[in-house]
């Protein structure tokens, strides 16, 4: 096989990656209000929210944590340098605005992908081979509607929830560092944090979070659908689901970062 | 290859004309023709890459053949839309070879399912069908358990039940003895010889066991390599003089590996006597 042939059929598969997602998407989207509350199927809504207790809930405790974590050693890691002009207070700035737009969304994020794209990847592929799928299509139900639109709905309602969650955990851990090195009082922290962030960073950050929950849910179900064969072929989709919604979430950052940049919208008036 | 053998053409419940498909280069299917009578019970044998569980496919609508039509009920489900194929796939219950039962729902639950999504019926009566079904299929006290905690046989008898439960006039059975001890798969034969006599379901079987296929056939159909060799009652296919079929039947090994390794010895032999 020449180069020509070798990078034409790379291209190929790419691009039909894209299309299998793009097409995923669509059908998932038109399925979406049938899981909604009042307007759906009762029996939907009540799997979603089953998936935002196994999605959001139960992930709460550790990105929680991460988040804290994070937030104490970017606070230690500035303050080390602002000491030295004697700027201690511009810490409480930087955690702030750190964790709003970059850190909360991104930290949970990540700790999802690790958690639910895998889960989520390992039941629909179990399902797969299993044979359940087939049975959910041969008795006139829609796998679609039935399993993946109740996990699109849960994974786009708790990743915004948790991402506010963390982000105030990583303000709060910087809170704990000022409170012991400057004995600032939790009044004056957060007083200072309002004024550094703004209502549009907030909203930037939903937005971001919106995206990786897409991230993270579409190709959870999409490396789970692809399962081929035997059980083991659920062990490399696992594998396949965090490797590449970890990447396009950091990549995804990246380009909505740089975008935001761009437009102007991170400046700081 | 008589496709006469009982009933006529206006009684066929499925009937496959010239189905054919292929992946890649290989061709998995060649000009398959096939009826399904209404009542009786067909089965469908073949060895492994026989192409039975693509046949199965087609007709199930989870695959599309490249030529060909499917007719079930009427309606060739190659061609029609998507509500049509629903409305079809009601009147079908399919027993999976690994019983596909949800793990998350109990016995009752994954029987009740069908029902629940797809009739407006009331919980009462809802119940009430269930405890029939699981009656008719012999699990009448396993039905608060999960899937993972039943045996193999209970499992594929959950399946058969839950594949009956919108009153399917087709019911069909992938491999219903794979993974089963002989006694299990004996009773779950009788099981589907039960159903038929009493519910006067049409039922077809892919399999590739002999011995149960010939107890609870009518008639017998067999794919090799994409084509189907035979169709008869399973009288005269016992007696077929058919190369392959006296092969599948009298389960002799292919030739060809044992003949490469014996020609590949001698060889090795001669070279090194020399």
């Amino acid at each position: 096989m020449t180069f020509l042939e070798k990078a034409g059929q790379a291209a190929i598969v790419q691009v039909e990656d894209a299309g299998a997602l793009t097409m995923q998407f669509w059908s998932v989207f038109r399925k979406l209000p049938r899981v909604f509350p009042i307007v759906g199927a009762r029996r939907r809504w009540r799997a979603a929210v089953q998936q935002m207790l196994d999605i959001g809930a139960s992930a709460l405790p550790m990105s929680g944590l991460m988040s804290l974590c994070t937030g104490f050693i970017l606070a230690l890691q500035s303050a080390s340098e602002l000491r030295k002009y004697g700027a201690l207070e511009f810490v409480v700035a930087l955690v702030a605005i750190g964790f709003t737009r970059e850190l909360g969304p991104l930290i949970t994020a990540l700790s999802v992908s690790g958690r639910s794209a895998s889960a989520i990847s390992a039941e629909i592929g179990t399902m797969v081979v299993t044979e359940e799928i087939d049975a959910l299509r041969v008795m006139g139900l829609d796998p679609v509607e039935f399993t993946l639109a109740p996990k699109y709905l849960a994974a786009l309602v708790t990743i915004p929830c948790l991402t506010i969650l963390s982000t105030l955990c990583g303000i709060f851990a910087g809170y704990l560092f000022l409170a012991f090195s400057m004995d600032m009082s939790l009044g004056t922290y957060f007083r200072a944090v309002a004024e550094a962030i703004l209502l549009r960073d907030v909203a930037l950050a939903l937005v971001k979070s919106l995206v990786f929950a897409t991230i993270i849910v579409h190709v959870g179900c999409l490396e789970g659908l692809r399962v081929r064969g035997g059980p083991e072929a659920v062990g490399h989709a696992t594998t396949a689901a965090v490797v590449k919604s970890t990447f396009l979430v950091i990549l995804a950052d990246l380009g909505a970062t740089a975008i935001f940049y761009f437009m102007g919208w991170s400046a700081t008036a | 290859m008589t496709n006469s053998a009982s009933g006529n053409a206006d009684d066929a419940m499925i009937s496959i004309r010239s189905v054919s498909m292929s992946f890649g280069d290989r061709r998995v299917l060649d000009r398959v023709d096939l009826d399904v009578y209404r009542g009786e019970i067909l089965v469908l044998l073949g060895g492994s890459g026989s192409g039975k569980t693509t046949l199965l496919k087609n007709v199930l609508g989870l695959a599309k053949p490249e030529t060909g039509s499917i007719m079930i009920h009427g309606v060739d489900i190659t061609r029609c839309s998507r509500s049509e194929l629903g409305a079809v796939r009601r009147r079908i219950g399919v027993a999976f070879q690994a019983a596909a039962l949800f793990n998350s729902l109990s016995v009752e639950e994954n029987v009740a399912l069908p029902l629940r999504e797809l009739t407006r019926l009331a919980d009462s009566t809802i119940k009430l069908i269930v405890r029939l079904k699981l009656l008719a299929v012999g699990l009448s006290d396993a039905g608060s358990l999960y899937p993972p905690e039943l045996s193999g046989g209970m499992r594929k008898r959950a399946a058969v039940a839950r594949a009956m439960a919108l009153d399917p006039e087709i019911l069909i059975f992938d491999e219903p003895s794979a993974g089963l001890d002989p006694i299990v798969s004996a009773e779950l034969d009788e099981l589907i010889l039960f159903l038929k006599r009493s519910f006067g379901i049409t039922i077809l079987v892919v399999t590739h066991e002999l011995e149960s296929a010939f107890h609870i056939a009518d008639r017998v159909a067999m794919l090799y390599r994409g084509r189907l060799i035979a169709v008869d009652r399973k009288e005269q296919f016992a007696g077929s003089t058919h190369s392959r079929i006296r092969q599948f039947l009298d389960r002799q090994p292919d030739a060809r590996p044992r003949v490469a390794a014996e020609e590949f010895i001698s060889g090795y032999l001669k070279g090194s006597t020399r």
